[in-house]
């Protein structure tokens, strides 16, 4: 049965596509709750942040043959060839953990969340082949209004509820070169088998100004002509966080 | 509570008369006791008064009957007369009955359950998962569907019972004040009918004593009959409430699914538990298994099964009162058959003649195609005469158009047979009886043993008067001193006497009624015109007549009879005649259906052969067996267990009411299911596949099937040991086919999940993660990223997937259904109703997967063509595994195979 089956590229992915949005810290019900005063509230999403980052670190790029330099401004997509191992493996755009900033945790290792400050992760789902498009310049929402790049997959967080939206405060994007959003070249994604070790593009996005002791329900979306949204899967193509910080 | 049809039955109970009334909480000892009162002869002794002493003890009068006033007060003391109808049950107890009874119980429980999942879900988690709620709600849906439909299906075949019993004649002659009257059996009154009318057989209240018919010979004694062995064509026979075979089936099956769910549920209940799933989930997965495990549709196939049979029955003019009678049917292993009526026409026709020293036969066919005899003998014709004149039957008026020997008569069941007889012969008695006008007349009476009467003779040639006999015939020849050989006056000589008793002894061994006739021509000289003749002081001669001749009447075999009764042999069903006939009789009907068939010995036959005493026969040697009813009411249970066990072929004779019960209760303590009819071929298997079905109409289809050739060859299923739902079903089921089954169906399963991206060895392990409704990252084998609804697309998917292949082998199962021994190709794919399933079932897969909206109300997805294509090898594995099974099972029968496998 399994002969059947390419180990490079499966049959079908009419089912994976379109991509779902998701972040870091996992948390369930995606919930993040803690009090700022109180380190050991915030360990489990810094320990989650750090696991996840450990992968982008300078030291684990170092590897020529696997990782490639691609810039820091979004460029078009990377083909690397056909979906199988004729020519080996493939390469890997590498990811700078520096671009991230704030939420690198490389100045602050707990990610802002001792100041109240929280970062969150955000990433496109790893699909095969996907190349997703960048958004026409009249669809962009307000806030993203005059940063539109043809070769970057735009992230942008707002409230929920429009009532909500002045709980929110501000909100700090960091990203490739500065960029908030997923950089073209980094797709299409050719495999486990062809990219081991793919680092998939990262947006960090902080909150610097979140209204303590309420609920604060943020929607995060990416945006991309071939990305979309449903409303029975509320994870394809944004995902909803509940912030509830706690000043003492 | 009276216990019914569906509803559950122990084996303690036997069963109940319909007819007994008795309630209250004394019942089943009342009921006892009046089952041991049924079996005890009923003390009569009004046959054996005198006319005066019986008219006395009932305060009547034999000419002119009761008084109204009398007739009166006796009705109010004694009520109608009519049985005590059975007690009917409300409409709506009924329905309660097919809602609530027995399976359908099971059905609600599992409805109840989804409920309460429903419940506890929503409730603790908060959740709007309706999978529960909709089950629930489709669960109740089918029971009082199902409920609704069986309701109706008894309603309208207990109505149609109804309607019987008003056909049934409940008129009786009655002399009241004087007057025949026709009186509605339920008038009531006190009397005693004039004789040689006909009143329904079936149930004479003691209260109001008529004999069965008042014909010299046949002892009587009124009754009370509630049921009858066999089918009176015009009766319907009221039978005893038994649990049905089914009934039991049905509750044996439950306590096996039951037995199988709890089990099962109960395993991934702690399965679950040590996967470290919360409580709340645990329980709500063991009451999904449950559920799952109950056959939602077996109670509508069943229901559908039976009333297909029962109407495919009732077009061969068989009516099933009871939907759940039809399967015992198809277990009968013994069939209790009447000889009247059932396995003879119930017509006494004239067989044979003796005159001119030599025996005639006459034509006893049903339809006049048998050879006839010699009719130019003066013998003969002196015979007719003394026949038609000699006979008080008449028919019934307005009957010109009718054939002969269909007509009614008025007059017992002999005369009746001999009017017959020579209107056929010679042309109208009535014209006959007009040229001869009846003078005198002494009716028959069991002292004399004669019937004598004196007619005006038109014929010049012969004396005025002419003096007609008949009776029984020893006794005529008594009184005779010459015989009437070729139209000539001989006299009655030692040799002439030898050959009478020979022809005598033959007929009557043929079991036929053998009748003497003779006359005497009154000389003129003593007997002038005008003569007094007084049948008080018997002034003319009753010695010395002249001997004409014998006739011997029989009520014939019906046609069809010795052929079905072969086709029960050879179904293994066991024929077993009750009568009250005399012995010789029995057993020459016996032989002539073939009940003892050709070759087969009685005891009294071996040890005539061997001209031995019949004591030192071995009764072993013989395989038949005739039981006279007075032998009977002497043996103990264990005698008559040990004649029905050893005798393939046996004749009851001279049995009494009573005893056709003690008979009856032999047979069922054998473990025999006395029946009346084997119609039902198709129930033996019917039934048997609903188990491992789904989809409705594929399994109703089954109904419609063809029964295997060679059904009727074989045994009848022993309800107490042959279980429709055995151990070797549940095998084959859950065990052989059905893994097959499900390998095809995990196999589809797996195939999706693999070209959707998680490969069999990804899927271990994954399910913590895979059913986590936060994690939206789930790595497939590809390294791809999947949000839970889109694992859940993919999981659903397969659901939908795994129940398309479930069809596909279906299609397989359904064809291998269809034949327990048989191969298909032997049997042939005739049924285009399941054919007709097959595409049925094809489609509703094919809809349910690919209708758009199916996605959010069932959760069923489309799925590619290729999915489809998967469960095919396993539907060929399924189809080649019994088809060889099958085989083996022909070619070897009784072997390892079989013993394993067959169900």
């Amino acid at each position: 049965m399994l002969l059947t089956v390419s180990e490079f590229e499966p049959k079908y992915q009419d089912r994976v596509a379109p991509p779902g949005l998701t972040q870091v810290p996992q948390v369930q019900k995606t919930e993040i709750s803690f009090t700022v005063s109180d380190p050991k509230s915030y360990d489990p999403y810094v320990k989650n942040l750090e696991g996840f980052l450990s992968k982008y670190s300078a030291g684990e790029q170092t590897d020529s043959m696997v990782f490639e330099d691609c810039g820091d401004v979004p460029m078009d997509y990377k083909e690397r060839g056909p979906y199988n191992d004729d020519q080996g493996q493939k390469k890997v755009c590498k990811f700078k953990r520096e671009w991230l900033e704030n939420c690198s945790g490389l100045q602050d290792n707990t990610f802002g969340y001792k100041e109240g400050k929280p970062c969150i992760l955000v990433k496109l789902n790893r699909i095969i082949g996907f190349k997703p498009k960048a958004p026409e310049n009249e669809s962009l929402p307000s806030g993203l209004a005059g940063k539109y790049n043809p070769y970057l997959i735009p992230v942008h967080c707002v409230a929920k509820r429009d009532e909500d939206s002045d709980k929110v405060g501000t909100v700090e994007y960091y990203g490739m070169g500065g960029y908030p959003g997923f950089a073209l070249q980094y797709y299409p994604y050719y495999g486990k088998l062809l990219q081991p070790r793919y680092l998939q593009p990262l947006v960090a996005v902080q909150f610097t100004n979140l209204t303590y002791d309420v609920e604060v329900r943020v929607e995060c979306r990416a945006f991309g002509q071939n990305i979309q949204y449903s409303d029975k899967d509320r994870f394809q193509g944004r995902f909803d966080i509940k912030f509830d910080i706690k000043s003492s | 509570m009276r216990k019914r049809n569906i509803h559950l039955c122990s084996g303690k109970d036997k069963y109940e008369p319909t007819a007994t009334s008795e309630h209250g909480t004394k019942k089943k000892k009342a009921k006892e006791r009046d089952m041991d009162e049924l079996k005890k002869e009923v003390s009569m002794d009004d046959h054996k008064l005198s006319l005066d002493e019986l008219h006395r003890k009932y305060g009547t009068d034999l000419s002119r009957g009761l008084t109204t006033a009398r007739a009166a007060e006796i009705l109010a003391r004694d009520g109608p007369n009519t049985l005590t109808p059975p007690p009917t049950t409300p409409e709506w107890v009924k329905f309660c009955r097919q809602l609530f009874g027995g399976f359908s119980l099971l059905l609600w429980i599992g409805s109840l359950l989804c409920f309460l999942a429903y419940g506890i879900t929503s409730v603790m988690e908060g959740e709007q998962n309706a999978d529960n709620l909709y089950l629930g709600v489709v669960l109740a849906a089918v029971v009082i569907i199902t409920g609704c439909f069986s309701y109706y299906q008894e309603a309208k075949s207990s109505k149609i019972m109804e309607s019987f019993k008003n056909m049934v004649p409940q008129n009786v002659y009655c002399a009241v004040n004087g007057l025949n009257d026709r009186v509605n059996e339920e008038g009531g009154g006190e009397g005693l009918s004039s004789a040689s009318h006909f009143f329904p057989r079936r149930w004479i209240t003691p209260h109001l004593l008529v004999s069965q018919s008042l014909r010299p010979g046949l002892q009587t004694s009124p009754m009370r009959t509630h049921w009858k062995l066999g089918t009176l064509p015009s009766f319907p026979p009221t039978v005893w409430k038994v649990c049905t075979p089914i009934a039991m089936e049905i509750e044996h099956f439950i306590h096996l699914i039951t037995g199988v769910a709890v089990f099962l549920g109960v395993s991934f209940f702690i399965l679950s538990l040590i996967l470290e799933y919360t409580w709340l989930e645990a329980v709500i997965f063991l009451i999904g298994i449950i559920v799952a495990n109950v056959p939602e549709g077996l109670l509508a196939t069943v229901t559908v099964c039976l009333t297909l049979t029962a109407k495919r029955m009732a077009r061969k003019n068989c009516l099933v009162k009871n939907l759940e009678a039809v399967e015992t049917l198809g277990s009968t292993s013994t069939i209790c058959s009447d000889k009247t009526g059932t396995l003879t026409q119930n017509r006494m026709t004239v067989a044979h003649m003796w005159f001119d020293n030599q025996i005639h036969e006459a034509d006893t066919t049903e339809n006049q195609s048998g050879a006839s005899f010699d009719k130019s003998s003066a013998t003969w014709t002196a015979l007719s005469r003394v026949a038609g004149l000699c006979n008080r039957a008449v028919f019934q008026a307005n009957q010109e158009n009718v054939p002969i020997l269909k007509r009614a008569v008025a007059g017992d069941a002999s005369e009746s047979a001999l009017l017959k007889c020579i209107e056929l012969c010679c042309g109208s008695v009535k014209e006959m009886r007009e040229r001869y006008p009846k003078v005198v007349e002494i009716p028959f009476n069991s002292t004399n043993k004669y019937q004598l009467s004196i007619h005006k003779n038109a014929n010049p040639s012969e004396s005025r008067y002419l003096l007609v006999m008949k009776g029984a015939p020893e006794r005529i020849l008594d009184r005779c001193d010459s015989i009437l050989i070729h139209g000539k006056v001989q006299p009655l000589d030692e040799e002439m006497k030898d050959s009478f008793q020979n022809a005598y002894l033959e007929l009557g061994g043929l079991g036929e009624r053998v009748l003497g006739f003779c006359h005497l021509a009154l000389p003129d000289d003593q007997f002038p015109e005008g003569f007094q003749f007084d049948t008080d002081e018997v002034n003319f001669p009753v010695e010395k007549l002249c001997f004409v001749g014998l006739m011997s009447m029989i009520d014939p075999p019906r046609a069809a009879v010795p052929d079905a009764v072969g086709k029960c042999r050879s179904a293994g069903i066991k024929v077993i005649m009750v009568t009250g006939d005399h012995p010789i009789t029995a057993k020459a009907i016996a032989k002539g259906v073939g009940i003892i068939s050709e070759g087969n010995e009685t005891v009294e036959d071996i040890a005539a052969r061997l001209n031995i005493p019949v004591s030192q026969v071995n009764p072993r040697d013989a395989k038949a067996c005739v039981v006279h009813g007075s032998d009977l009411k002497d043996m103990t249970s264990e005698q008559l267990d040990d004649i029905l066990l050893h005798h393939t072929e046996i004749v009851f004779a001279r049995t009494s009411p009573q005893q056709k019960l003690i008979i009856v209760e032999g047979c069922q303590r054998q473990g025999f299911l006395g029946s009346t009819l084997s119609q039902a071929k198709n129930v033996r298997s019917g039934s048997n596949n609903s188990l491992m079905l789904s989809p409705k109409v594929p399994a109703i289809s089954l109904a419609y099937e063809q029964a295997e050739s060679d059904i009727m060859k074989r045994q009848p299923r022993n309800p107490k040991t042959d279980k429709l739902v055995n151990e070797r079903l549940i095998s084959m089921a859950y065990g052989q086919i059905g893994m097959i089954q499900a390998l095809g169906g995990f196999f589809t399963y797996f195939v999706i999940m693999a070209e959707n991206g998680f490969w069999p060895s990804g899927l271990v392990g994954i399910r913590l993660q895979w059913d986590d409704r936060w994690i939206n990252d789930v790595e497939d084998s590809y390294g791809q990223q999947w949000t839970f609804e889109q694992r859940k697309i993919v999981e659903f998917t397969c659901h939908t997937a795994f129940f398309v292949s479930i069809v596909v082998v279906q299609w397989a199962d359904l064809i291998i259904c269809k034949t327990r021994r048989n191969s298909v190709f032997q049997q042939g794919m005739k049924n285009k109703i399941l054919i007709f399933g097959l595409f049925e079932e094809t489609a509703l897969a094919a809809f349910l997967s690919y209708c758009p909206g199916m996605d959010v109300a069932l959760r069923m997805y489309p799925l590619k063509p290729t999915w489809w294509f998967c469960a095919f090898p396993y539907s060929l594995l399924i189809f080649l595994y019994d088809e060889i099974r099958k085989l083996i099972i022909r070619r070897n029968p009784g072997g390892w195979v079989e013993r394993e496998t067959y169900y």
